[in-house]
């Protein structure tokens, strides 16, 4: 990872309480839209011993598309891309001067895009629907901006990661509800960590599931076999093997039969390296299989 | 429907436009005025230049006008520009004094007059610590040696390889590297290293200050007191 806070991280993850996504392939020509905008604002994360320490207020926007695209009954393709991202730290001002001592900066470009497949291991209306996906994060984002290189909107690396979904619809009485869960391993070049992802996502859907609600468990543990700053000789921002623990609930209410809105917030409550600050999300969907 | 993409392409513009604010550092020290140069003992009917500092209120060296005084100019003479004269034998306390806004600061120091020049041995110890939850300790030796400044870490200096971006500074300011000299980037976790410092005197600096660029913070420090 290139940078401070591994943002690209944090976006990428705690945004994805998933309202599609899990073990559940689109039906052939069936899929699943999500423009949404997801931000955060910290001034505290968490250190490599796990604690907590202040930073210069850094924000960061990211406007997202998501979505799946059946292309049979078992094999789903994914986007989900920051088509926007801004990335800006304040001033540091002097508070007895009020001079600026290092003055602010921001960006504004592309951000990095994930490409994936994901494929029903079992038949479509299986009791436990299991599914594998194959993710490509494409490093279409600046890695390394502003005066001081601590700007960033991609983390530069090419990864490639397998995920393993499995999940199950039920009822609690007559209300329709789910559960997922899942485990990935993230390939990453350029000396980043890999990383070992898992979670678990409960859903239930409410008002004749018209009212979705979802709350999601992220975990990612950095294997710590990447470059450290020891190991890198460039002045460029580094900060690798970052990892946390996040909790997130989204409610996703559907305001026409297809079309809906989607809200969300997301905080790690355990993390190395990482914000320590809630996410939020606010999103407009289109689901075809309703 | 038109509504629900106005108000998402209103969501999208209103982060774009969010602006770039300010973080306030707390970074007042106070006014203080030293003897930026020493010597233990002067040759009888030699000079020796005197030099001051005067830092601000954020640890910022300002050029003010300066008093200096002899405690006893029978042996040792001192003029406003701090060249000092040895007259005769004995001991005398040289003082500078600056008066800034109504205030009085002053520093001294105590030279003998003698047969031959002792020039003092600028060498002092001290340590750094961290000032975060980020490991960084380790003692210093800070010597001057011919024209270079010789910053030495001993065998049980520690950092954290895992903070990006850490740098190294001479400061007069221990919360700020406003003004501060930056010695480098940090490439040493463990262990012995030595930084050499060129083009500055002994006791331009106050403080070692250890900060975090990408993060914009100061992660420890160590006083150099002289």
């Amino acid at each position: 990872m290139k940078n401070i806070i591994s943002i690209i991280l944090i976006s990428t993850i705690f945004s994805s309480v998933s309202f599609a996504g899990g073990p559940w392939p689109q039906p052939k020509g069936k899929g699943y839209f999500k423009l949404s905008e997801w931000w955060t604002v910290f001034d505290q994360h968490f250190t490599d011993q796990g604690l907590i320490d202040p930073n210069v207020t850094t924000g960061i926007f990211n406007t997202s598309l998501y979505a799946e695209f059946g292309i049979t009954n078992r094999l789903t393709a994914q986007f989900n891309g920051a088509l926007l991202s801004r990335n800006y730290m304040n001033n540091l001002r002097s508070n007895t001067t009020k001079d600026i001592i290092v003055a602010g900066e921001a960006i504004n470009s592309l951000g990095d895009i994930d490409l994936g497949l994901k494929y029903g291991l079992t038949k479509p209306g299986a009791r436990i629907p299991i599914s594998l996906s194959v993710i490509l994060g494409l490093p279409t984002g600046t890695p390394v901006a502003g005066e001081l290189n601590n700007l960033q909107t991609g983390d530069g690396e090419f990864n490639q990661m397998i995920q393993l979904d499995a999940g199950r619809g039920f009822s609690i009485g007559k209300t329709p509800a789910y559960i997922s869960a899942y485990t990935g391993f993230n390939n990453r070049t350029k000396d980043f960590s890999e990383e070992i992802r898992y979670g678990a996502e409960f859903g239930i859907g409410l008002v004749n599931q018209k009212f979705w609600l979802a709350t999601k468990l992220n975990v990612v543990e950095s294997l710590k076999n990447g470059a450290t700053a020891e190991s890198i000789t460039s002045t460029s921002i580094f900060a690798n093997n970052s990892e946390f623990s996040s909790i997130g609930v989204e409610a996703n209410v559907f305001v026409t039969k297809k079309i809906g809105v989607s809200v969300g917030a997301a905080g790690a409550f355990r993390g190395e390296i990482i914000a320590a600050a809630p996410s939020y999300s606010v999103g407009v969907f289109y689901d075809m299989t309703k | 429907m038109k509504n629900l993409f106005t108000l998402a392409f209103a969501i999208i513009a209103l982060s774009f436009t969010s602006c770039v604010g300010d973080d306030f550092l707390e970074d007042f020290v106070g006014q203080s005025v030293s003897i930026t140069t020493s010597i233990d003992t002067l040759e009888i009917n030699t000079t020796f230049q005197f030099e001051k500092m005067y830092l601000n209120d954020i640890g910022q060296e300002e050029i003010v006008a300066a008093t200096w005084i002899s405690s006893n100019s029978d042996i040792l003479e001192i003029d406003q520009n701090g060249l000092a004269t040895a007259k005769q034998k004995g001991t005398a306390s040289i003082t500078v004094i600056i008066d800034s806004d109504g205030t009085t600061l002053e520093d001294s120091t105590e030279v003998v007059v003698g047969e031959t020049t002792v020039i003092s041995e600028n060498r002092i110890e001290g340590r750094v610590e961290t000032t975060t939850f980020y490991v960084l300790e380790g003692d210093f030796v800070y010597r001057e040696e011919g024209d270079k400044i010789l910053l030495e870490f001993g065998s049980d200096y520690v950092a954290s390889n895992r903070l990006p971006g850490l740098y190294i500074y001479l400061s007069n300011n221990p919360n700020s590297v406003s003004g501060a000299l930056e010695i480098g980037k940090v490439t040493t976790f463990s262990g012995e290293h030595t930084y050499e410092i060129e083009g500055i005197n002994f006791k331009d600096y106050k403080h070692i200050v250890y900060f975090c660029k990408p993060f914009n913070v100061k992660v420890g420090d160590g006083d150099l007191n002289f």
